[in-house]
């Protein structure tokens, strides 16, 4: 494949430079060894990576960085794909943790983390990115240690506590709680409680140490009883509570202001979400607590490719950017919350507040929420997929498609042919 | 005479040149001016047709929240939200610009003229393989487009093109769907006597080519440009993957604009209106070759 | 024009030679004039479709850019897959609710346009302003639109009284709101191009049909339709091929790009990119990109007879007007 590959290359070269001279475009060239070195970061959403952080860096380095975006995690993601097995990705690249598995496949095409850097991240997170040689391939940027966010007013309205402790304590519990409480707010009010019941969905299969796939890459998702348990307990609790069947959409954007909804499963980037889309809303406030224990939701990892022209100071920027100092700030600028161990003990966060959110002391909170988390769900290379068609299925019912029983089946049937 | 004749056989008769140039003068005679439900009709379509670059002026023109309460005029902060765009240096705007002028201008260019000559060629000269080759090229659209972007991505990269305008360029020089639209309207659009008098007269093909052929290819020569030079503007897909942000298109420069878990659309459709700006400039000049190139691309033939 | 009409004692021997020269000419000027296309299809636009051949055969990893070869199991599974024959119901049921208003509404703009009227040039390019607006701006206009709940559509029939019509949920709703979005961009488009034919077509047909008395109607039926005939064929199979490959409607439809969680609006090439870049298997994905391209070809042939067999010959109605059939169109 690959020699028939370079040979077509080769002949189309001919007919490439001709025409390169015909539209007088220069083909990029590489850097010389004694030019300063340029390095590349490509990210996506917002890591709070701002241009003044990266001068710091070049000020302590002298080593330029460029920084590309990518609008979504999903653009990024095609992009990854389509360049680690070629050429043109950046020297440092982030990846998101819904296809990180898939990365994960590829680690012999990514530089190990140094040895020296193991233990700076969180259990887990640095668990989950060790491939079966034990190398670390990947610098933790953030986690999502999910509170639950609520409207204070609505509460006051439907007969529930709005303050942040109370409501807290309201919340101590499994899910069957939550789904009660929100069933009474429902039945009060006659509207949803929550935004959506696909959260919900994540909220408690990233609280299963299994999910679709096993450890040893065996298929386990329509056999694994808790995916069972998880869908009928969405289906049958979570929908009849829910305002919408899956999150950004258009009406989704619009009903956070208008206050269709009471309350949100909450990682430390949705509080941006929020207070983005509805700025004129107060009332807006976090609890210290989430069903079932602690739970994650997304978060982030740099790599370094490991064909990339500077892969030494590629894995320089990576550790730097990645460091509990360098994180700090990121989470002050963008809200993204540290998965460094060192970060997580430090005062500066402890002290964070968020004003929107009625001053809540967000850094107290999150920081507890990532303590809850005791389990890191094994996501093998098709997670991705396995959820995404489960969410479907949640969907279809939550529409009206089709009943429950017919939905699941479908399901069972979809992924049976992957 | 026992090969066939390269050129296609005139089957039907065509009036004589100056009966065409009475045509010329007809022309106006048809055309008395039509009534008022013609213009209510054609204004129907128009409001329709330019209400999306309003809104988007209506949007950009206001602040975060104006997509949500929806007006239906425009606010103050247009120009707020323009400089917001042009000034922010992640999004290199003006380089960005500069890129997509040039290199939509010159992807245009090369298909008009590529499509041109071949179009000629399958429409008005008879030769062997002709009629399996256009068969040929117009199969191959069929072949959906998604695909070509991991091997032209893998044959890039081993060029080490990845990065460059060039690979944007080159991908994009020649369309099927070019030849295939010069194809029948030349087809169309030129009797063949036409040629055949040429021919007779002792005209080189090359000759005929430009005398006849191009003269009478112009509108749609100016409308494939358009066509082609909106296209490659707008291409979002393969520009983003294989250009980086130090050497954008204006859609891949513009996408930065939408990479926060929060958009503000207002900045983005003032950019989007920035970004239409040219096309609209292109669309003055080449809405007059067009109707200019009608008439006498009818008419010399 | 030539050297042959010059007069020179060496008469004879300048004819034949530029006879045969004359003769090379011929010849060989069509393959010259189509080179410069093919020498660039060929790098660009061939080995695209060559490869997509290869893989298609192949358990094909990307990342690694090697395969494994299967013969032609990628073609069995996708045969296998309800989900593609939802999709194949979707992509047409799409296709026919866009392409024949589309392309009716089209003809009759540029009928309209094609008469004598004032500013032809803001007319004419007003119609294609729809195309140029960037697709992020269409996309979130139509987002309001056709949302459920919030959307401008069913706001309207909420007010007057009528039910909110389920959008994103009910099949049929989806793919009219999707034709709309198609039709909305590509009508501008293809009224430019059979207005670029309707001004090419001899205007002296015209006078002699009103020399006698053919309303205008008659004179579009019996001289503008049949001499578009190749235009109309070129509209017919482009609008086709674009028709069945649709893909940024239906993937802009809402904010996840699959074609909806029952499958509602899951075209062909919608559910071919899913294959391919949301779960890396590009050996299905190419199997399904020729799939679709036999199913085209098909109905790009049967859309071809169909064409020919309702548009009549370009010039035999026309040119050759006999005094009878001159009288039958004065009718």
């Amino acid at each position: 494949m690959r020699t028939s590959r370079r040979t077509i290359a080769a002949t189309i070269a001919g007919a490439a430079t001709l025409a390169l001279v015909v539209t007088g475009c220069s083909a990029g060239g590489g850097d010389t060894s004694d030019e300063p070195v340029t390095l590349t970061l490509a990210t996506f959403n917002d890591f709070g990576y701002t241009d003044e952080l990266l001068a710091e860096f070049t000020a302590e380095t002298g080593i330029t960085v460029i920084h590309n975006k990518a609008a979504t995690s999903n653009d990024a993601r095609a992009n990854y794909f389509q360049k680690l097995g070629n050429s043109g990705l950046a020297d440092v690249e982030a990846v998101e943790i819904d296809w990180f598995t898939e990365a994960m496949q590829y680690s012999d095409l990514l530089a190990p983390v140094a040895d020296d850097l193991k233990g700076r991240w969180l259990d887990w997170k640095e668990a989950a990115a060790t491939d079966a040689a034990g190398n670390l391939i990947a610098y933790g940027t953030d986690i999502g240690p999910q509170g639950i966010c609520y409207r204070s007013d609505l509460f006051a309205a439907a007969g529930l506590p709005t303050d942040r402790a109370d409501v807290a304590k309201l919340f101590d519990g499994d899910w069957d709680n939550f789904f009660t409480i929100g069933a009474q707010y429902t039945a009060t009010t006659g509207k949803p409680f929550i935004d959506s019941a696909n959260s919900v969905l994540q909220g408690i299969v990233n609280q299963y140490e299994l999910a679709y796939e096993d450890t040893d890459g065996s298929i386990i998702a329509t056999t694994n009883p808790d995916i069972e348990a998880a869908y009928k307990a969405v289906v049958e609790k979570a929908i009849p509570i829910s305002a919408y069947s899956g999150q950004w959409s258009e009406d989704w954007f619009a009903s956070m202001a208008s206050g269709e909804f009471a309350a949100m499963l909450c990682p430390g980037w949705m509080l941006g979400v929020i207070s983005g889309n509805a700025p004129d809303v107060t009332g807006w406030d976090i609890a210290d607590a989430f069903p079932g224990g602690g739970g994650n939701w997304g978060g982030s990892y740099l790599t370094v490719p490991a064909n990339g022209a500077h892969v030494k100071e590629a894995a320089e920027l990576a550790a730097w950017l990645t460091s509990p100092e360098t994180q700090l700030k990121a989470f002050t600028n963008a809200g993204t919350f540290p998965s460094q161990v060192d970060a997580l003990a430090s005062d500066e966060l402890a002290g964070a507040t968020n004003e929107y959110f009625n001053n809540a002391p967000t850094g107290t909170i999150l920081t507890d929420r990532a303590n809850a988390i005791t389990v890191a769900t094994f996501k093998g290379p098709k997670y991705f997929q396995f959820h995404d068609a489960l969410q479907n299925a949640v969907t279809r019912v939550f529409d009206g498609l089709e009943d429950e029983q017919t939905s699941w089946n479908n399901w069972v049937t979809e992924v049976s042919a992957f | 005479m026992s090969t066939t004749p390269p050129i296609a056989i005139v089957e039907e008769s065509i009036p004589n040149e100056r009966q065409r140039r009475r045509g010329e003068r007809t022309t106006r005679i048809r055309g008395n001016r039509p009534g008022f439900v013609v213009y209510a009709v054609l204004a129907v379509v128009f409001i329709s047709a330019a209400f999306p670059l309003w809104w988007s002026f209506v949007i950009g023109s206001g602040d975060a929240s104006s997509l949500r309460e929806r007006p239906w005029w425009p606010g103050g902060n247009f120009l707020a939200n323009a400089l917001a765009v042009v000034s922010n240096p992640a999004v290199n705007f003006w380089a960005a610009l500069w890129n997509s002028i040039y290199s939509s201008f010159l992807i245009a260019a090369s298909v008009v003229i590529t499509s041109t000559l071949a179009g000629w060629a399958f429409a008005k000269l008879r030769f062997l393989g002709g009629p399996a080759l256009l068969a040929f090229v117009v199969a191959t659209m069929a072949v959906p487009q998604q695909l070509g972007v991991v091997p032209l991505y893998i044959l890039f990269s081993d060029l080490g093109w990845t990065g460059s305008i060039g690979a944007i360029i080159m991908p994009a020089l020649t369309s099927a769907f070019g030849v295939f639209w010069m194809t029948q309207y030349l087809r169309q659009a030129v009797p063949n006597e036409l040629i055949e008098a040429a021919r007779v007269d002792g005209a080189t093909m090359i000759r005929t080519f430009w005398t006849v052929g191009v003269p009478a290819a112009r509108p749609a020569a100016a409308m494939l440009f358009l066509f082609i030079f909106v296209g490659a503007w707008n291409n979002f897909f393969w520009p983003f993957i294989v250009l980086d942000r130090q050497n954008p298109t204006l859609p891949v420069a513009l996408s930065l604009l939408q990479s926060n878990y929060f958009v503000d659309y207002s900045i983005v459709l003032a950019g989007v209106v920035l970004a239409t700006v040219p096309l609209l400039l292109l669309f003055i000049f080449a809405g007059r070759q067009l109707v200019s190139g009608i008439m006498a691309g009818a008419v010399k033939g | 024009m030539s050297t042959a009409t010059a007069k020179s004692p060496k008469q004879v021997r300048v004819v034949s030679f530029s006879h045969r020269m004359s003769r090379w000419d011929l010849k060989l000027s069509p393959y010259l004039y189509i080179s410069p296309f093919f020498l660039m299809f060929l790098v660009v636009g061939l080995f695209p479709i060559i490869f997509t051949a290869v893989i298609s055969f192949q358990d094909w990893d990307l990342v690694r850019g090697s395969g494994k070869f299967v013969g032609f199991d990628q073609y069995i599974w996708i045969l296998q897959q309800p989900h593609f024959w939802t999709a194949l119901r979707n992509t047409f049921s799409i296709f026919l609710l866009s392409t024949i208003p589309q392309l009716l509404l089209a003809i009759f703009i540029a009928a309209m346009l094609d008469r004598n009227i004032r500013a032809k040039t803001f007319w004419r390019m007003g119609v294609l302003l729809p195309f140029v607006v960037a697709p992020v701006a269409v996309g979130l206009i139509f987002n309001v639109v056709f949302a459920d709940n919030f959307g401008l559509v069913n706001g309207f029939l909420t007010d007057i009284g009528l039910p909110a019509i389920q959008w994103h949920k009910e099949p049929f709703w989806s793919h009219v709101a999707i034709a709309t979005m198609v039709n909305y961009r590509w009508t501008g488009y293809n009224t430019l191009i059979l207005l670029a034919s309707m001004q090419a077509v001899n205007r002296e047909y015209y006078e002699a049909a009103t020399v006698d008395g053919a309303g205008r109607f008659r004179q579009f039926l019996y001289i503008t339709l049949p001499s578009l005939r190749p235009t109309l064929i070129f509209v017919v199979i482009t609008s086709t091929i674009g028709g069945l490959q649709i893909f940024d409607e239906p993937r802009v439809f809402d904010q996840f790009g699959r074609g909806g969680a029952g499958q509602q609006w899951l075209t062909i090439t919608l559910y071919l990119y899913d294959i391919g870049w949301g779960q890396w298997n590009f050996g299905r994905a190419a199997a399904m990109a020729w799939i679709l391209f036999v199913i085209i070809l098909l109905i790009g042939l049967l859309n071809l007879l169909i064409t020919r067999t309702l548009v009549r010959d370009e010039g035999t109605r026309v040119v050759k007007l006999s005094r009878r059939e001159r009288k039958e169109l004065a009718r």
